[in-house]
């Protein structure tokens, strides 16, 4: 296992190495962040340009594969992704920014998965019945809602509460505001600033769990195992609840682990909805402002998420069924 | 220590091969039996179950009443859709919420109808258990043998110490014969095989000590000698249980020899029910003697037809007014048509009841099967005259190969072994003959059939088909000239008609491949479906407007369009009911007669084997271990492994089926990646068990090869086909009813 692992892992730094070359040629061929500087008025002199795109190691003037080779040294040497045509480092904002991710979409994951598979449970057992019936048009209801509409109804109606009771109970821009150092506060300020943009992130997630699961589980339901498990002496719940579930809860996990990657890099509208800085906004930003080494280190942070979700699904799925095998 | 005691008991250190007889071989007559045993565990009344369909309301199962003592078993015998598999699922109370059952199920004087799913979790699997049809698919595959014993146990035993469970499952598993039942506790259910799997959900079932077993067709998955060894722990886990047995089935054979009475069911209603001996050899009822006589048995050849039951079995939705069975029955009168007759007792036969307007004409006149279904004759060859060694040559297979790769996960795939699925299979086929292949699965057949169908230049070893070596680089018109004389027919008719073109387009599809006029393949169409016995007006309908024995003639009807020469057939019959099948049997010889076409055929049923073909070869592990004309091979079966699958298929005869020894072989297929460097079946084989030391070392390392032997017409891949002969013919290898009738 452990040995399949750290094979799996050497695999994996390749593959990365592999994405992430191509991305650094692939944005080196297309962005050019030397218009970022003629476009000024009035346009610096050319030295100058020069100067600051040599300095950031993205002067289209030097051959790439020497920019490039000097950038691999920064990175693999000094852990140093480079800097943005302002000469900001990168990998700074990047880390930040990450940090203003996590805390915006851990929880919301979290209670998209729990809520989601515990829906679909919830449906699956009562097929056709008018509780599945009910879940199942306001799933597909908030299925065809833009995540920015909902974005923009859930700021609307928080504001509404706010002004009815007169108290600022939410916060519809930003992550923090608190100034104090009273830890209490400091949480409490959080969860008003959370708890919207999680609402937004949550419900289209667990819309989601909710139909694959509910499918999954109604193709194990009747299955002859399931059947067996009935002859037995199990009650109908018991049967579905022990022999059913598990085995439907594998394809969900395998996908729980591969979303790992998109729920990162995939909140730009939320994030743009409410104002916080994450790595979707990130993304989209460095691409607009020409940022070569900015984006090339956030292809390679959603590629190690996506690689790391790829080899947590394998484990989960080997620990959830025995018929696989490692190795 | 305890399991290496059970272990032994199980038969990991006994004799490889056991003689085994039925249980009440010493008592003729079943009927006395019953008067002894008495308490009446299980009442039915009545039972009717119907379900709502898009279709309409489908009546399942209408008044079915039976009673059940201790230690009875009861078969309940029909075909698809005859309500049989219904009738014990709602005794389970294991139907779906749409299904509306009515009447009355009492266990032990308690009504179960009336339960709901909580209180009849209570009796299930403790007092009423069930063994399913598809032992791959019963277990659940995420949770240990182990668990899912102890969970048997505990939910009804819910005090059971850790200790007292786990000793309870070795015993269990030790019981159904289950080598190192301990360790195997452990064990996935893929780790196990079919056979293997079937007996740990019999363990599971008889967990409890129920009073009732069902069991819904528990060998139908299986290869016949594994049908055999669970046959034989059902009937061992019945015996230990005391429990009353409810055996559904659709094969006549499987029953013969364990049942007590019977029921023969049809469009939802029993027909027909008696003490085992009626049912088989004095049946009332028209469709219990249609039944018999459409069932092929092991032992009568070819030259005795079957009989079809003509039409097709009745759509449950609509029902006709009158006998279900009216609209096949060649006795029908009009009052037959008009009001359904109630099963009622047959006079002069005590326990014997029919549901019959003609019960009594059929008495009087002591009609049998022969007299009341058209008993065709068949068409006598057009290859009749001609001696067989004159025959043109149409298929010549010489030491074929085919492996399979089997590689491992990764990357890079890297090989870790070889699949020897075909190993050096030398056959050949006439014209006018039927050569069949039989094997258990895994024999590698298909994958003989299926090479040769490619018309590709093999692995190893060559295919010459009429003459022409299959080669690379063959010209493209000499392949399409072969492709238009090799035809084939496949398994599932269902599946294997393209379910949006009509008939028309089905049959004129390869007619157009053979660039005929429109005219000639009008003419053609017509021609071909008068040919397998279809109306020539039904061609402008689709595949699933016609029942599955229809639409395989269909699928017969396109193989024959371009006058093949060979028909390849893979399974042809297998996916029918039994009175479908006969006709479709009867169809395949007529056709071969008429025509002169050769087939070549892939079967595991052994009795439509013999009814239909003219040679055969016994395949095992990729080789053919024995070949030759199925008369000769079928009564002097020389290797141990032809003698084993002989003696392992069920007749439909229940004073044969009870005084028959099987030989019961022990252990499964050995995987297909070993290497074998001997005999493929010295593993299991029971000959090699009595060999002198220095003998068994031949077997064990120098492969046998396929050979005439002095005095015998076929070939065998044995070193001592004189040993096995002369222990056949002694009895000490006990003959098989299939081969003792015929030599009379």
């Amino acid at each position: 296992m452990i040995k399949y692992i750290l094979k799996r892992l050497a695999n994996y730094v390749v593959m990365l190495f592999v994405a992430v070359s191509m991305t650094y040629f692939l944005a080196s061929a297309f962005m050019n962040p030397r218009s970022n500087y003629m476009s000024r008025h009035p346009a610096p002199p050319e030295a100058s340009i020069n100067r600051s795109l040599d300095n950031a190691n993205i002067n289209d003037q030097t051959p790439v594969i020497l920019r490039y080779l000097r950038w691999l040294k920064g990175v693999v040497t000094k852990w140093d992704w480079g800097l943005a045509p302002d000469q900001s480092p990168v990998g700074s904002a990047v880390a930040t920014r990450i940090s203003a991710s996590v805390q915006l979409v851990t929880i919301g994951t979290i209670l998209s998965i729990v809520i989601g598979v515990a829906i679909g449970v919830y449906t699956a057992i009562r097929q056709y019945k008018w509780q599945d019936r009910t879940l199942n048009a306001i799933a597909t209801f908030f299925l065809v809602v833009p995540t920015a509409v909902l974005g923009l109804f859930v700021v609307f109606g928080a504001i509404w509460l706010n002004n009815a009771t007169g108290t600022r109970l939410f916060y519809v821009t930003g992550l923090h505001s608190y100034g104090g150092s009273n830890p209490w506060g400091y949480v409490v300020d959080f969860l008003q600033h959370i708890i919207l943009p999680t609402i937004v992130l949550t419900i289209p997630g667990v819309v989601g769990y909710h139909l694959t699961q509910r499918t999954y589980l109604l193709d194990t339901m009747n299955a002859d195992y399931v059947r067996t498990a009935r002859a037995k002496g199990l009650t109908l719940n018991q049967a579905i609840r022990k022999h059913a579930l598990r085995t439907s809860l594998i394809p969900t996990c395998v996908n729980v682990a591969f979303s790992i990657a998109g729920v990162f890099t995939g909140a730009v509208i939320t994030e743009t909805v409410f104002a916080i800085n994450g790595l979707g906004r990130y993304f989209v930003t460095t691409i607009n402002n020409n940022d070569i080494n900015g984006a090339v280190c956030i292809a390679a942070f959603g590629g190690a998420c996506t690689l790391g979700g790829a080899l947590l699904a394998d484990i989960a799925s080997a620990w959830l069924d025995p018929r696989i095998r490692l190795g | 220590m305890m399991f290496r005691k059970t272990g032994k008991d199980s038969g990991e250190s006994s004799p490889r091969f056991r003689t085994i007889h039925a249980t009440d071989g010493q008592s003729g007559n079943p009927v006395d039996r019953d008067a002894a045993d008495g308490e009446t565990v299980l009442q039915v009344r009545d039972l009717r179950v119907n379900f709502a369909s898009e279709a309409g309301t489908v009546h399942a199962v209408r008044g079915v009443s039976f009673d059940l003592r201790r230690g009875q078993t009861l078969g309940i015998v029909g075909e698809s859709g005859s309500g049989k598999s219904v009738t014990s699922m709602s005794i389970m109370g294991l139907l779906d919420s749409n299904a509306h059952v009515t009447g009355s199920i009492r266990f032990h004087g308690e009504e179960l109808l009336s339960k709901t799913d909580a209180e009849m979790s209570r009796i299930r699997g403790d007092g009423i258990a069930m063994v399913f049809q598809d032992p791959l698919s019963a277990l659940t595959p995420v949770f240990s043998i182990g668990e899912q014993m102890k969970e048997a146990l505990v939910v009804h035993n819910p005090k059971m110490t850790a200790d007292e469970v786990r000793r309870r499952s070795i015993e269990l598993l030790a019981l159904v014969g289950i080598p190192n039942a301990e360790e195997r506790l452990k064990s996935y259910p893929h780790e196990f095989s079919g056979g293997m799997r079937q007996r740990v959900v019999i363990a599971m079932a008889i967990a409890n000590n129920p009073d009732v077993i069902i069991a819904d067709e528990p060998t139908t998955a299986l290869d016949v000698t594994i049908q055999a060894q669970v046959l034989e722990v059902l009937q061992k886990a019945q015996e230990e249980t005391g429990a009353a047995l409810i055996f559904i089935t659709h094969d006549l054979g499987v029953i013969a020899g364990n049942a007590d009475d019977i029921i023969v069911m049809y469009a939802g209603a029993p027909v027909e029910t008696a003490p085992v001996d009626n049912i088989f050899y004095e049946p009332v009822m028209p469709y219990t003697m249609g039944l018999l006589g459409a069932c092929p048995r092991p032992d009568t050849g070819r030259e005795d037809r079957l009989v079809p039951i003509p039409g097709s079995p009745t759509n449950l939705v609509d029902l006709p007014a009158g006998c279900p069975f009216s609209p096949r029955c060649p006795l029908a009168v009009d009052e037959c048509r008009m009001s359904e007759p109630e099963l009622e007792a047959v006079p002069g036969r005590p326990g014997q009841r029919a549901a019959c307007h003609r019960t009594e004409y059929i008495l009087d006149r002591k009609l049998t099967y022969r007299d009341v279904f058209h008993v065709g004759k068949a068409v006598p060859s057009i290859l009749d005259d001609v001696p067989y060694d004159e025959r043109r040559t149409v298929l010549d297979v010489h030491d074929l190969k085919k492996t399979f790769p089997l590689t491992g996960g990764g990357f890079l795939r890297r090989r870790i072994g070889t699949v020897h699925a075909v190993d050096d299979v030398s056959l050949e086929v006439r014209e006018g003959e039927t050569m069949a292949l039989v094997g258990e699965s895994g024999s590698g057949k298909s994958t003989t059939l299926l090479e040769i169908m490619d018309l590709k230049q093999p692995e190893g070893g060559t295919v010459e088909l009429f003459g022409t070596p299959v080669v690379k680089g063959m010209p493209r018109a000499e392949r399409r000239e072969l492709h238009g004389l090799v035809q084939y027919v496949f398994q599932d008719p269902m599946s294997s008609l393209d379910p949006r073109l009509p008939v028309y387009d089905i049959l004129a599809e390869p007619l157009k491949v053979a660039r005929l006029s429109k005219e000639d393949i009008n003419d053609r169409i017509g021609e071909l479906m008068r040919l397998v016995e279809l109306n020539p007006d039904q061609v402008d309908r689709f595949p699933t407007q016609f029942s599955g024995g229809q639409r395989q003639r269909i699928a017969i009807a396109r193989a024959l369009a371009v006058n093949p020469k060979l028909i390849l057939l893979d399974e042809p019959v297998s996916a029918l009911d039994v009175s479908i099948q006969a006709g479709v049997i009867n169809l395949l010889e007529d056709l071969q007669n008429k025509l002169g076409v050769a087939y070549l055929l892939v079967a595991h049923n052994l009795s439509v084997i013999r009814h239909i073909s003219t040679h055969v070869a016994v395949m095992y592990l990729g080789h053919i271990v024995e070949s030759g004309e199925t008369e000769t091979v079928f009564r002097h079966p020389l290797h141990p492994y032809t003698q084993a699958l002989l003696s392992a298929v069920p007749v439909p005869d229940p004073k044969v089926e009870r005084s028959r020894h099987r030989i019961v072989l022990q252990g499964d297929l050995p995987s297909p990646v070993e290497e074998i460097p001997g005999c493929p079946f010295a593993s299991r084989c029971p000959l090699r068990l009595t060999l002198p030391e220095d003998k068994r070392r031949l077997c064990d390392t120098v492969p046998p090869k396929l050979g005439h032997h002095d005095g015998w017409r076929q070939q065998v891949a044995c070193h001592f086909v004189e040993e096995s002969a002369v222990r056949y013919r002694a009895g000490i290898v006990q003959r098989s009813p299939v081969t003792a009738r015929t030599e009379e």
